[in-house]
């Protein structure tokens, strides 16, 4: 039997990423830096970190989605891989900043001096004047962005190996995920883990020598990458679920054990999915916080990974445009309510606020969603699937020759 | 110096200008003093005025009281040689104690070495008055700043009628003698009565006897009292102090810091270069190592030792730690002393740090006994469990702001909470999670979208500021046992909650028709189901009962913690752990697992101190592996049952 090509077997792909450029396209050409100035540039970052979090929820949907782990720790990978990128964005700039301040003294400054210096201005806020560890590479732009992929990769192999290789699975896995984030934001939080705890990294969106270039221009490129990552992530993500191997890792989220005694080496099958969603996930922060501009442990909170799941639920697991649609609309329209834009909502007798009021409806509409949608917004595809009747061009309704024919079934 | 507190000489004086008849009483022998001294008085010196105090002190009440108010320095002399005692705009005769109008007295401004005099010899007066207060006003005040004339004052001091007051006498006078006798021998005695002691008084007293400081030397000090020899570069002395020590001898140069290097060379700049090396190369520091070895060589700068001669002097040396206090014998003993109280003191911490885990095990206990049981029924993680621990913290403060008296709101507010959350489990569990049988992952997303609602729903209603929830006066204080261990009562009430309920569960699940349902249903839905058991039902109830515990437990915490809208989230992970660590559908599981995560928070806790975080991380580290060696928990399920 030949099989279809990839693109023509999923069509959908297709589809996102025509509407992908589609989009990209329109806010370029509407943006300020390239185009009529219609959309301000706070929007325009909006939207590349809209796109960013929507590469999350395709990797969320990979591991829930697809091989059935609920993994509540998302969050942790992307802010990760936010904080290996913010290390070399700060490290960089802060060392601009102070070369040119020492470059007014007497003497040139020896390089044990600037990195003195350069640690004095990034950790004098935790107390503290010498460079961690931890930031031992930050100055090389190459090895930071090796690291973006290299830290969240190896923390999701080292933790997936060790939950998986011990049978953990269902509520268990969430929970341990979830304590995985939880360990890691505390840690982040103290002032001496080398990451300037609460106070984060900051100052992300100026980047290193691009000074000259304004945020208007930025903003876009980073829209660009932004959709850029999106688009080949997805691809990735489609590709990876479209063959033998997302058979078996479909199987493995409907019976694990069959698929074990089946003789599929169940636990490698996870890890390669769970380390890849983690590594998906660590290029799309590292791509969200120079967006943002500033990078927390609060972003590692467990909350934010549990919305992750929420908005791959609404959207629709199982089915990676889902996902999309569903980071798209929910983060879209959580901004728009809670950023006090929204309208009131005059009831008799109460008027309902959707600053108050909007996780509220929120969190009732995800129960209705999990309660009477289990295949979320993109359930409405399916549905219009079947209004519309299949085209079959007069063939066999069913498999042997015995079975209706198209044209006998209508009489 | 000793400066007796105000207190207590306002207090003697009070009561000695209280006595019936005092100030018409006239003292002839004081006057006589005063007329003798009043040179000596208006000019005291510390050296001479010993003798003087005694014979005033002699004199009774009148002179005690002339004593308090001149340590006072409310005492002033007028041109007549009269003293007068001033008290605000009033002023009386020392001697005869007749108010005196409209006296411009000349104030008298004792030194404090004058003043600590005074003071003792009130002290020592006060010891033998016949009033029990102001003895034990007298031996506060020793106990609180002791000399060597307190001491022999104490010993000279007639045995005191009142048994406990003679046991503080003997005890401090112990304390002193370890601190001030000159005798080595009764010191030592001293030292060893009291060896074991935990208290801090004995601590505090040994303390100053141990202290050392380090000295460097070529020769052990002959005649120092030497505690032990410590090399340069170990946790005692790290090389950079040896050198630091060194210098402050003299017996060594400063060492070049590269900012002084830098600052140096800075300084010495002719026509773009210093010390011959151009200024533009000075980035590389052997560059500036050239330079500055030019400059000394020219004599421009001040040579400097370089690392090696550092080191070198450093070597030379052997350095001592040496007790301040010189007699060997005493030190030896006050080491071996310190050193069994301090045995004694981790044994005692050891308790405490036990009490502190039993207690946070216990609000651990209450807060996941309800997740596993509904847990260990329909295998669902009910996410919105910390909000009903919430709502039962809010239950109470609304029922405090109803009721007034705080035991009865309380005693209203418990069994209320636990209806009202059972209410709410309830219908949570009609509404939604019934719809969602067998499939636990929705389950935990769907009450989760019940938690944020419900959390924003308390913030819209309560407000985001912190609403106290205060206990009853009986729950306020603590239980000390000693120095070390005391707890807090409220901590000993949730304690007994906790048992209680702990007891109440076993008896319902052991006891009763519904316990004997759950554990059914818990083992085997469907068979359950076939012997007409109402599974449905049973997980109602259940569900409830633990959302109900919920709402105790939210009680509970509310008395110690602030109530928030946020607070069943702080405690929510902590009963996944308990529950995850325990093991499911058990409840010695959930203890088992409470009492060791409470038992390693508090450890962690203890030996990090002061940084919480870092025991909140270490102790989800400890649980991820734990996990790897008992993935059902401690206490796993048996049988056919654990594979369900």
């Amino acid at each position: 039997m030949t099989r279809k090509p990839f693109l023509l077997q999923n069509p959908s792909v297709l589809v996102v990423l025509g509407l992908l450029a589609a989009f990209t396209l329109a806010v370029t050409l509407l943006s300020q830096a390239y185009g009529t100035g219609l959309i301000p540039t706070s929007t325009v970052k909006i939207l590349g970190k809209t796109l960013c979090l929507a590469l999350a929820a395709v990797a969320m949907d990979l591991v829930w989605g697809y091989v059935g782990i609920l993994s509540l720790g998302q969050m942790a990978f992307f802010a990760l891989g936010g904080y290996m990128i913010g290390q070399w964005l700060m490290y960089a700039r802060t060392e601009t900043i102070v070369a040119a301040s020492l470059a007014n003294n007497p003497i040139p400054p020896t390089p044990l001096e600037l990195q003195q210096a350069v640690a004095n201005q990034i950790f004098g806020v935790v107390g503290s004047a010498d460079l961690p560890l931890v930031w031992g590479l930050a100055h090389s732009l190459t090895a930071q962005l090796i690291l973006v992929v290299a830290v969240p990769g190896l923390l999701a192999l080292l933790f997936g190996w060790l939950a998986f290789r011990s049978r953990v699975n269902g509520v268990y896995l969430s929970i341990l995920t979830q304590a995985m984030t939880l360990a890691l934001a505390l840690w982040l939080f103290q002032n001496d883990s080398g990451f300037r705890g609460n106070n984060g990294l900051s100052g992300l969106q100026n980047i290193p020598g691009l000074d000259a270039v304004g945020q208007a221009t930025l903003s876009v490129w980073f829209l660009w990458a932004s959709a850029a990552a999106l688009g080949l992530g997805y691809l990735l993500a489609a590709w990876l679920v479209s063959g033998k191997f997302g058979s078996v890792i479909r199987a493995i989220r409907d019976d694990e054990t069959r698929v074990r005694f089946l003789g599929y080496p169940v636990e490698g099958f996870k890890l390669v999915v769970f380390v890849l969603a983690a590594m998906i996930t660590a290029i799309a922060g590292a791509l969200y916080y120079p967006q943002a501009g500033i990078i927390n442990p609060a972003e590692l909170a467990p909350i934010a990974s549990i919305y992750l799941a929420v908005w791959v639920a609404i959207g629709g697991r199982g089915r990676l445009y889902g996902a999309v649609i569903g980071a798209v609309v929910v983060s879209l329209l959580s901004s728009w309510f809670t950023g006090g834009r929204a309208p009131d909502l005059a009831l008799p007798g109460y008027v309902v606020k959707w600053v108050d009021w909007w996780q509220v409806a929120l969190g009732l509409s995800f129960v209705l969603v999990t309660l009477f949608a289990p295949k979320g917004i993109s359930g409405l595809f399916d549905w219009l699937a079947g209004i519309l009747p299949p085209r079959r061009h007069g063939r066999d309704l069913g498999p042997d020759l015995g079975a209706l024919q198209e044209q006998e079934a209508k009489a | 110096m000793i400066h007796l507190p105000r207190p207590v000489i306002g207090l003697a004086l009070a009561l000695m200008l209280a006595l019936p008849g005092a100030p018409a009483l006239a003292n002839p022998q004081l006057q006589a003093v005063i007329t003798e001294n009043i040179d000596q008085i208006r000019k005291p010196s510390r050296r001479t005025v010993a003798p003087l105090v005694a014979q005033i002190a002699a004199t009774g009440p009148e002179g005690a009281a002339l004593l308090a108010a001149w340590a006072d320095r409310r005492l002033g002399v007028t041109e007549d040689g009269r003293l007068l005692i001033v008290t605000g705009d009033d002023a009386t005769d020392a001697a005869t104690g007749a108010a005196v109008a409209g006296a411009d007295p000349d104030m008298l401004r004792p030194n404090s070495g004058v003043r600590g005099v005074i003071e003792s010899a009130l002290v020592v007066s006060q010891l033998s008055d016949p009033e029990p207060r102001i003895r034990a006003a007298a031996l506060d005040a020793i106990a609180r700043s002791g000399t060597a004339e307190h001491l022999q004052a104490l010993r000279d001091a007639p045995a005191d009628p009142d048994a406990a007051l003679q046991a503080r006498k003997d005890r401090l006078q112990t304390l002193l003698t370890i601190q001030h006798d000159s005798d080595s021998a009764a010191r030592v005695a001293a030292i060893e009565a009291l060896s074991g002691d935990v208290s801090l008084d004995f601590r505090a007293a040994l303390n100053p006897l141990l202290a050392t400081r380090v000295m460097a030397a070529t020769e052990p000090p002959a005649d120092a009292n030497i505690a032990r020899e410590i090399t340069p570069g170990s946790d005692a002395l790290s090389r950079d102090a040896a050198y630091d020590l060194l210098k402050a001898n003299g017996t060594a140069q400063p060492r070049l810091t590269l900012a002084a290097q830098r600052d140096a060379l800075a300084a010495n700049i002719v026509d773009g270069r210093a010390g011959g090396v151009p200024v533009a190369d000075l980035a590389d520091p052997a560059a500036r190592d050239r330079a500055y070895e030019a400059l000394e060589a020219a004599g421009t700068v001040t040579p400097a030792a370089t690392e090696a001669e550092a080191q070198a002097a450093i070597d030379a040396h052997r350095y001592f730690e040496v007790y301040a206090e010189a007699d060997a014998a005493v030190t030896d003993a006050a080491r071996a002393a310190q050193t069994r109280a301090q045995v004694r003191l981790a044994a005692m911490k050891g308790i405490d740090l036990g009490l502190d885990a039993l207690s946070l095990a216990s609000i651990y206990f209450l807060a996941a006994i309800g997740l596993a049981v509904t847990f260990g029924v329909m295998r669902v993680i009910n996410m919105a469990h910390g909000e009903f621990i919430m709502m039962g913290a809010y239950t109470g403060y609304v029922v405090q702001t109803l009721i007034a008296g705080r035991t009865l709101s309380l005693l209203v507010a418990l069994p209320l909470a636990f209806a009202v959350t059972f209410l709410a489990g309830v219908v949570l569990y009609r509404l939604v999670i019934r719809h969602l049988a067998h499939r636990p992952l929705e389950t935990l997303l769907a009450t989760f979208g019940v938690s944020i609602a419900l959390q924003q729903i308390a913030k819209n209603v309560f407000g985001t500021q912190a609403r106290p929830l205060t206990s009853p006066a009986w729950l306020e204080g603590a239980i000390t046992v000693n120095d070390v261990i005391s707890i807090s009562t409220i901590r000993v009430a949730i304690f007994v909650l906790a048992l209680l309920f702990l007891g109440l569960f076993l008896f319902i699940m052991k006891r009763t028709r519904l316990g004997l349902e759950v554990r059914a249903v818990t083992q085997n839905p469907g068979m359950a189901a076939s012997m007409g058991i109402n599974p449905d039902r049973i997980a109602m109830m259940t569900f409830g009962l633990g959302s109900g515990i919920a709402g105790i437990a939210g009680v509970a915490i509310g008395l110690f913690a602030k109530v928030t809208s946020e607070l069943g989230q702080d405690y929510i992970v902590q009963s996944f752990m308990t529950v995850v660590v325990g093991g499911v559908g058990t409840i010695w599981g959930t203890l088992a697992g409470a009492g060791l995560i409470g038992g390693f928070s508090k450890v962690v806790e203890s030996l990090n101190p002061g940084n919480t975080l870092a025991a909140q991380t270490f102790m989800i580290l400890f649980i991820i592996i734990f996990i790897q060696f008992r993935p059902r928990g401690i206490i796993p399920q048996k049988g056919r049952a654990a594979e369900a």
